[in-house]
C-alpha cells in the first residue's frame, strides 16, 4: 500500500528492509509488544472533499461572537486598539513573514534595520539606551530581568509588588524557581494601592538584586512613588526595574527619567492584534552600562559601517552572550523573538510619532476617566477601588450585597456588552471587583452604554 | 607552531595559561598561542577579587573559574592554574581587551592569586620547554 506522504515504491522500501537485514516491515516492528498494536483501521471520519470542508470549518466558525460585534471593556494584560491597515499590509510582506533569525547579515538587511528601528524606538518610549530585540511577552521579560539582575549584583533576592499581575508572577516564578532566587511580595496601601514604603525599606538590604513595580500596574493605577522606590533600591546597590504599557509613555514620564535600570512590557498594544490572548511581545531594555548591557538577555541588533565606511549597515551584535555561541552559559536560554510583532510595533509607533502618541494615551486616559466617574455614581457600585491616579484600566467594584461580577457581566452580555475581567479569585480581598480597560475604541456613546446597562443591571435605575 | 612566543621564568598550563611567582602570590594571565587561537579579544569577564577558586581538572566546573576571555565570534572561560584565592584584577583589560593580544605575557595579565595548596598543585605545571613540547603535539 502507498502513502500519500511518503512516495517510496515497493522496491524503495525492500532495497532499504535489505540493507537494515530484515524480512519485512513487520520484522522492523517486532520490538512493539502485540498486544500494544492497533489491529484495525483508525476510528476517524471519512475523508471530505475541500467544499465538504469549507462548510464544515463555515458552520463551526459562525458560533463565535467576534469581539468586533461587541463592545468590549476587557483588558488585563493585552489591550484592543485600531490597527491601521498599512501595519498589516506591510508585516504581510514575505521579506518580514518569511525571515528567520538573520544571522547571515548580508541577506538580511531589510529585517534587521527593521528590528534596529524597534530597539530604537523602544529606547525612546522607555527612556533606556540599549533594547532587545524582544522577548515572548511581558511576564517572560520580568523573569528575563530578574535573573540578569541577579547576574549582575551577584545577589538573589527579587521584590515585587503584591499587586503584580498574578500570571506575570507565575512566570516570574517558574524562573526564578531553578536558579533558587527567592522572590518576595510588597504589600499596599488599602486606600491608595501604593507599595508599602517602609516595608520596601525594610526588605531592602545588600541581598537584594531587583525592585520591580508595574506602571500602570496591573489593577490600572499609577505607581507614584517610583522616584522614592528608585533612590531606595540604588541606595543598597539594588537595580531598579520598571514594567510598562508603552501606549502610557505617550503620556507618563519615561521610566529612564525616574531612575528605572531596565524597563520590561507587553508591546501587543502596538500595533498588533488581540486573538487569544496573544500575539504577545515581550519589550527589554535597559540603560547604557557595560555591566548591564553585558548580561542582557536576547537578540541585539547593531548599525555600523561597510569595511570602506561608505555604507551603513546593520548585524546582530554581542552575540557571544547568546546560546548559539555561549551555549549553557548564554545569559538567556530564550533565542528567539518576536520578530514580526517587534516590526508591526516599529511601524505603529513610527505612524503614530511622539503626538500621536500622546493623543492616544489621553484619549485612553480619558475614557477611563469619565468611564469611571459615571460607574462609580452609579449605586451599588464603585469604581476605581483605590483612589490613586489610573490610566486606561481601573477596578469597579459592586457593593450591593449577593450582586456578583459575574451576574454583572452576565447581563451585560446580554445587551452586547462585555464587562470587565473579574478578579475575584486572583485577589479575593477585594471582593466582587473586575478590571475594566478602555481606549481609543470607546467612544463617549460607547461607554454611555455600559453605564447604562451596568445601572440597569444592579436596579440601581427603573 | 614554533613561531609562539612562550617566556623563560614561567609555568604554564595546558589550558594555555601562564602563571608567574611572585613572593607568596602568583600572576595569571593567557599564553600567546592562547591569544592568537582566540583572535581579537573584545571583551575580558574578570572574576571578582575575593573569589575562591579550585584549580581546574576534568570535569570542569564553574568554581575553577577566572572569568573568560571573549573574540568576536567566541567565548573561552579562563580556568584556574592553581587553588586561591583571587587578591586583585587588571581593571586596564576592562577598557583595552586588546592588550591579551598585543602584550599577553605583560600588560595583558589577568589577576593576581594567593595559592592555597601550592606545594602540591605546583607538580602539575608545565615548564615553558614542556609547553613548548605540549604545543608541538597540537595540530
Amino acid at each position: 500500500m502507498g502513502h500519500p506522504y511518503i512516495p517510496n515504491t515497493r522496491e524503495i522500501r525492500e532495497q532499504m528492509l535489505d540493507e537494515i537485514g530484515v524480512a519485512s516491515i513487520d520484522e522492523f516492528f517486532a520490538d512493539i509488544p502485540e498486544k500494544i498494536r492497533l489491529k484495525r483501521e483508525l476510528k476517524l471520519p471519512r475523508q471530505m472533499s475541500e467544499l465538504e470542508v469549507k462548510r464544515h470549518v463555515q458552520t463551526m466558525l459562525a458560533k463565535n461572537e467576534p469581539f468586533t460585534k461587541m463592545l468590549s471593556f476587557l483588558g488585563g494584560g493585552v489591550w484592543l486598539h485600531h490597527i491601521p491597515s498599512h501595519i498589516q499590509s506591510l508585516v504581510q510582506r514575505s521579506e518580514f513573514l518569511t525571515s528567520y533569525t538573520p544571522y547571515q547579515a548580508e541577506v538580511s538587511q531589510g529585517m534587521l534595520q527593521a528590528l534596529f528601528e524597534y530597539q530604537s524606538v523602544i529606547c525612546e518610549l522607555t527612556g533606556m539606551d540599549v533594547a532587545n530585540a524582544s522577548m515572548y511577552d511581558w511576564a517572560t521579560a520580568i523573569g528575563e530581568a530578574a535573573l540578569m539582575c541577579a547576574r549582575v549584583t551577584g545577589r538573589k533576592k527579587v521584590l515585587v509588588p503584591e499587586l503584580i499581575s498574578p500570571e506575570r508572577f507565575a512566570v516570574l516564578q517558574n524562573y526564578a524557581s531553578g536558579p533558587g532566587l527567592e522572590l518576595v511580595k510588597l504589600g499596599f496601601d488599602w486606600s491608595t494601592g501604593q507599595i508599602d514604603m517602609s516595608q520596601l525599606r525594610a526588605e531592602l538590604g545588600q541581598d537584594v538584586a531587583c525592585v520591580y513595580v508595574e506602571n500602570p500596574s496591573y489593577l490600572g493605577f499609577l505607581e507614584t512613588q517610583v522616584e522614592e522606590i528608585a533612590d531606595a533600591a540604588h541606595k543598597v546597590g539594588a537595580l531598579f526595574t520598571v514594567g510598562v504599557n508603552p501606549i502610557s509613555l505617550g503620556l507618563l514620564k519615561a521610566p529612564g527619567d525616574y531612575g528605572a535600570d531596565i524597563v520590561v512590557g507587553e508591546g501587543q498594544p502596538l500595533g498588533n492584534p488581540v486573538s487569544f490572548g496573544g500575539p504577545t511581545l515581550g519589550i527589554f531594555a535597559c540603560r547604557d552600562d557595560q555591566k548591564l548591557v553585558r548580561q542582557i538577555p536576547g537578540r541585539l541588533i547593531g548599525m555600523t559601517t561597510t569595511l570602506d565606511g561608505k555604507m551603513r549597515g546593520f548585524t546582530m551584535v554581542l552575540q557571544t552572550r547568546e546560546q548559539h555561541i555561549r551555549r549553557e552559559r548564554a545569559t538567556s536560554n530564550i533565542c528567539s523573538n518576536e520578530a514580526l510583532c517587534a516590526v508591526a510595533a516599529a511601524i505603529y509607533t513610527v505612524s503614530l510619532g511622539p503626538r500621536g502618541l500622546r493623543e492616544l494615551a489621553e484619549i485612553c486616559a480619558a475614557n477611563a476617566s469619565y468611564a469611571m466617574k459615571k460607574l462609580d455614581a452609579i449605586n451599588g457600585l464603585e469604581a476605581p477601588i483605590f483612589t490613586s491616579p489610573h490610566f486606561n484600566e481601573f477596578t469597579l467594584r459592586s457593593t450591593q450585597p449577593k450582586f456578583t461580577i459575574e451576574k454583572l457581566n452576565t447581563k451585560l452580555l446580554k445587551q452586547g456588552i462585555q464587562g470587565g475581567k473579574p478578579i475575584s479569585r486572583e485577589f479575593p480581598e477585594f471582593g466582587e471587583t473586575a478590571i475594566l480597560c478602555t481606549t481609543e475604541l470607546h467612544t463617549k456613546e460607547s461607554i454611555d452604554q455600559l453605564v447604562d446597562a451596568a445601572a440597569e443591571a444592579v436596579g440601581a435605575r427603573r | 607552531m614554533g613561531e609562539h612566543e612562550i617566556l623563560e621564568g614561567l609555568y604554564y598550563t595546558k589550558n594555555h595559561e601562564w602563571i608567574k611567582f611572585e613572593g607568596n602570590l602568583v600572576r595569571i594571565g593567557v599564553t600567546d598561542y592562547a591569544q592568537e587561537q582566540l583572535g581579537d579579544v573584545v571583551y575580558v569577564e574578570l572574576p571578582e577579587v575575593g573569589k575562591v577558586v579550585k584549580q581546574a581538572t576534568e570535569p570542569k566546573t564553574k568554581e575553577m573559574e577566572l572569568g573568560a576571555v571573549e573574540s568576536i565570534k567566541a567565548v573561552s572561560a579562563i580556568y584556574s592554574p592553581l587553588a586561591g584565592t583571587v587578591k586583585e584584577t587588571n581593571q586596564t583589560l576592562q577598557d583595552r581587551p586588546e592588550l591579551i593580544n598585543t602584550s599577553p605575557y605583560s600588560e595583558g595579565w589577568i589577576c593576581v592569586l594567593e595559592p592555597s595548596n601550592i606545594e602540591v598543585e605546583r607538580e602539575s605545571l608545565l615548564t615553558p620547554d614542556a609547553y613548548a613540547t605540549f604545543l608541538k603535539t597540537l595540530k
